[in-house]
């Protein structure tokens, strides 16, 4: 008959999501706990040793590495949430002039990989021949450059540069949100405004502000692009660094995976109790009860004579994140070598370096298996994470909670690690023929991606009424219809906003490719890579301008959605 | 038509299990318009939700139009999408992105029913709800009532042979509530479909139904008529939550026929009303609006002199406190003849508007 028996059929769900998740996430992670204790550095390799965890801790180098990648995570945590708590409070709370323009453009630097963003600012801040040294220089009538970006501050100023677009994303809403009445009980009860700012709006920012300052921190972790153009060159190494390194230019020329296995292993504890901050931080974040009802416009704060400087501020920032380096990227990809800005210079013009990206065999397959792989891993992510945030949010099934939990765990592996571990996986796993393929891009990068997805897929579910798709239900309507006609439906921008912010963040991707790279799937991050540590800036500004290009549209495409979605 | 039979709902919560609905039975006979009334936590929304599917009970059974949909010991559990039902729900849980049209629709669709005949179904459920104007309309661009009512189209499209209405009037402001209380009265009437109806608002409840089941704390106290709640409860919760009740203590002195001579506070009361085998202590029940004022000293049985303590004006009506030795006793009367506080009156409670319940007020 009709008539359902009830059974294990309710855990069916919870049962093949965590399967799929233990495999994405927990079978990396236990290769390379596994790989940490091997002599040989290999999952499959015989023996047990402790000598990993000796050679990586007992280094002298350790604890410097350590320091750095410290300073490095505190430096862009502050002056990143200096610059995007600025501006997101300039956009929200006060009477800046261009507001709305600066709300709309400030995730554009989103579109700039952070590869391209440190390339550009080596090209204006090196000390031999960077753009803005020279023109400082040839001015002041200097002997020696001004800035040296190959340093520690050169680090940190581009990674908070490239962080601030999701600072302000997490804490404008936050900002918006407040209900005005708090704070206008605070000035009748005879509180001035800078009293009401330490007093009143910073407490009650508290958890917004935190949140933003845990996912700045586990970024800063998590980033290579940065470290390896920037610190490397000088040997200042942090914690994403010092595994590429030990994995392809040791003096020896060989892996040490070992090692690597047996530094991710006890930086991932750290980075995993990170990322449950950040989980713990933003659901009190919804918790907080703060915002008020829909009908209050919040009272500007109003800046007075500060109102110019304001904008020059948010200019500034448009400057140094936009601007100036997509200026440098064009001109260089216009040169036939590296030189500076001049009318003379003007006369070497040439557009070889583009008819290449359009030309070269090489740059086009590249291009090709980056389309590939960012649409692919894009339709993972989405489709993996709608069913994920329906039986999370929606359903009664047992355990999901751990299926939540399992989904974020990847936010806070860097790509590194990951691309690292799922090499022990298939070459242990030989009989999936993965490795060396852009299908192994497309796994590590739905790894990394998910928690993003469920993210932002969870936040739209809660939105949704659970009495529509009950109303589905009712209506006669089984399962698969009301999920198709009425949660994907109604969820539709939501899905396709991950999606495109998924395949452009796959775009960009470094780490992770470089790390799993083969002969067959050269993506182009990885081809920039090469081209820049080859010695061919002019051509990988080529390549990073038509990049940003694509990157742009997508990103603002997907802002777009976003806003409608409001 | 539908039965429920003895059924419990728990929740998990942190400090343990909570029983949501606790052995509720209830029958529904065809062309029925049943009432859940209880104030909110007493379960009569999880109950309604259980005859849906979309609580799965712990105990009991649940049978449409002679179909067991949910048998506890025959471990069955239909899916909602597989009962005989429609359902009309509290938000109205009308689609943003269909048309006035597609929602309702949406039911004929799932049943297979397409074309021609769909169209056709389609424009008179909309017509019965007065929105044969709106068919095209985007979802979005309806008023509150009118999403009412679509919701409302979209149920009875499906042709169901149980109607389910979850608080379908909480939403509306007070005067459209009132309208489509009429209106839906107005349908009922018309459609003469068997309805499980559930409110907290007693006034719905009473114009409504033709039976009400009165819920508290997951069980229900006392299930009947409108009338037979409102004149004759059995219980003091009843008592309390339908209208305004006056409890006094009281001990039963003797019988009489039908009337039972009670001992209280206010004096001796003849009670023709309510529990005929109590003995001992009791309760009995007036209702402030059933009392009238009488001339001092008329001296007619359960005419209870006293003094007015207070008197608030409400323009139609009066209410009064009278001080009847010592003890008040809440009166409402229309405003014809205003007595001033301190005057001395007689207070006239009639035999048969005295229940007698056999309930004391420190059990309740």
């Amino acid at each position: 008959m009709n008539a359902r028996r009830w059974a294990p059929r309710q855990y069916l769900p919870t049962i093949g999501l965590t399967a799929v998740l233990a495999f994405l996430v927990l079978v990396p992670l236990g290769f390379l706990l596994v790989s940490s204790l091997r002599p040989g550095g290999m999952p499959w390799s015989p023996g047990f040793t402790l000598a990993n965890y000796m050679a990586v801790y007992a280094d002298p180098a350790l604890p410097r590495m350590i320091k750095n990648t410290l300073i490095f995570v505190a430096g862009s945590v502050a002056l990143g949430l200096l610059f995007g708590g600025t501006l997101a409070w300039l956009v929200e709370r006060t009477d800046m002039p261009a507001r709305r323009l600066v709300r709309a453009l400030v995730i554009l630097p989103m579109a700039t990989p952070p590869l391209l963003l440190a390339i550009a600012w080596i090209m204006l801040l090196s000390p031999r021949t960077g753009f803005f040294n020279e023109v400082l220089q040839k001015a002041l009538g200097l002997s020696g450059p001004v800035f040296d970006i190959y340093s520690m501050a050169g680090m940190i100023f581009v990674e908070a540069v490239a962080v601030v677009p999701t600072t302000f994303l997490i804490l404008a809403p936050a900002f918006r949100n407040m209900d005005p009445a708090l704070e206008e009980a605070a000035a009748a009860s005879g509180a001035g405004p800078a009293r009401i700012l330490w007093k009143v709006f910073l407490p009650l920012m508290a958890p917004a502000l935190i949140s933003a300052a845990v996912f700045i921190s586990v970024a800063g972790f998590v980033v290579f692009d940065i470290p390896g153009t920037i610190g490397m060159p000088v040997r200042i190494f942090v914690l994403s660094s010092q595994i590429y390194y030990w994995g392809n230019d040791t003096p020896s020329g060989l892996p040490l995976y070992g090692q690597i296995s047996a530094l991710a292993a006890v930086f991932l504890v750290v980075l995993l109790a990170l990322g449950l901050l950040y989980q713990r931080a933003t659901r009190r974040m919804t918790r907080f009860a703060v915002i008020g009802g829909k009908g209050y416009r919040p009272r500007p704060f109003r800046l007075g004579r500060w109102r110019i400087a304001a904008l020059a501020f948010a200019g500034l920032y448009f400057a140094l994140a936009v601007l100036a380096p997509l200026a440098v990227l064009l001109w260089t990809s216009l040169m036939p070598y590296l030189t500076g800005f001049s009318t003379e210079a003007m006369k070497l013009a040439t557009l070889a370096n583009h008819a290449a990206v359009f030309e070269n065999r090489r740059i086009g397959t590249a291009a090709l298996n980056t389309l590939i792989v960012a649409a692919c891993a894009a339709t993972a992510v989405t489709a993996l994470a709608a069913l994920i945030s329906w039986v999370v949010v929606r359903s009664r099934a047992a355990g999901r909670r751990l299926v939540d939990l399992l989904a974020f765990v990847p936010i806070s592996i860097p790509g590194i690690i990951i691309g690292v571990a799922l090499i022990y996986v298939y070459l242990t796993l030989s009989f999936l023929p993965v490795y060396g393929t852009i299908w192994i891009l497309v796994v590590a990068y739905a790894t990394v991606y998910l928690s993003y997805g469920t993210r932002s897929l969870n936040a739209v579910l809660i939105q949704l009424h659970a009495e529509l798709e009950e109303a589905g239900a009712a209506s006669g309507a089984a399962w698969w219809r009301v999920f198709r006609r009425i949660t994907l439906a109604l969820a539709l921008p939501g899905l396709v906003a991950v999606w495109i912010w998924v395949a452009a963040h796959a775009g960009r991707e470094l780490s992770s490719a470089l790390i799993l790279q083969g002969r067959d799937n050269v993506v182009l991050s990885t081809l920039l890579w090469d081209f820049w540590s080859a010695g061919q800036p002019n051509r990988a500004a080529a390549v990073g301008v038509w990049l940003i290009v694509a990157l742009g549209v997508m990103v603002g495409a997907w802002q777009m959605l976003q806003r409608r979605e409001r | 038509m539908l039965e429920i039979d003895g059924i419990s709902v728990e929740y998990r919560a942190d400090a343990g299990p909570v029983r949501a609905v606790d052995g509720v039975s209830v029958a529904v006979a065809k062309g029925e318009f049943f009432t859940l009334l209880g104030p909110s936590g007493c379960g009569k929304t999880t109950t309604l939700r259980s005859v849906a599917g979309f609580e799965t009970p712990i105990a009991g059974r649940i049978a449409i139009a002679g179909r067991v949909v949910y048998s506890a010991e025959r471990r069955i559990a239909v899916p909602v999408h597989k009962r005989d039902i429609a359902m009309v729900f509290q938000s109205y849980a009308i689609w943003p992105h269909m048309s006035v049209a597609e929602n309702v629709a949406f039911p004929l669709a799932a049943a297979g029913v397409r074309g021609q005949e769909a169209r056709g179904r389609v424009a008179r459920a909309l017509e019965l709800v007065g929105l044969g104007a709106l068919i095209d309309r985007p979802a979005t661009q309806l008023s509150g009532g009118q999403q009412q009512r679509v919701a409302l189209a979209r149920a009875i499209a499906k042709d169901a042979s149980l109607l389910l209405l979850d608080e379908p009037l909480s939403n509306l402001d007070a005067q459209l509530r009132e309208q489509m209380r009429g209106e839906l009265a107005a349908l009922r009437a018309r459609l003469g479909a068997t309805t499980l109806y559930v409110t907290h608002d007693q006034e719905e409840a009473l114009s409504l139904s033709d039976r009400v089941a009165l819920m508290r704390d997951g069980r229900v106290v006392e299930c009947g008529t409108p009338q037979d709640l409102y004149y004759r409860p059995k219980r003091l919760f009843t008592a309390q939550f339908i209208g305004r009740a006056e409890i006094v203590p009281c001990t039963v002195a003797r019988r009489d026929g039908r009337t039972t001579l009670l001992e209280t506070p206010l004096g001796p009361i003849a009670s023709a009303c309510g529990a005929a085998g109590a003995a001992g202590a009791a309760s009995l029940m007036i209702r402030p609006e059933h009392l009238t004022i009488v001339p001092a000293g008329s001296g007619a049985p359960n005419t209870l002199p006293g003094t007015v303590a207070s008197a608030v004006f409400l323009g139609r009506l009066f209410e009064y406190e009278i001080d009847i030795g010592g003890r008040r006793l809440k009166l409402q009367t229309l405003s014809a003849q205003p007595h001033a506080p301190g005057a001395r009156v007689a207070v006239h409670a009639p035999p048969e508007r005295c229940v007698l319940i056999d309930e004391t007020t420190e059990r309740h």
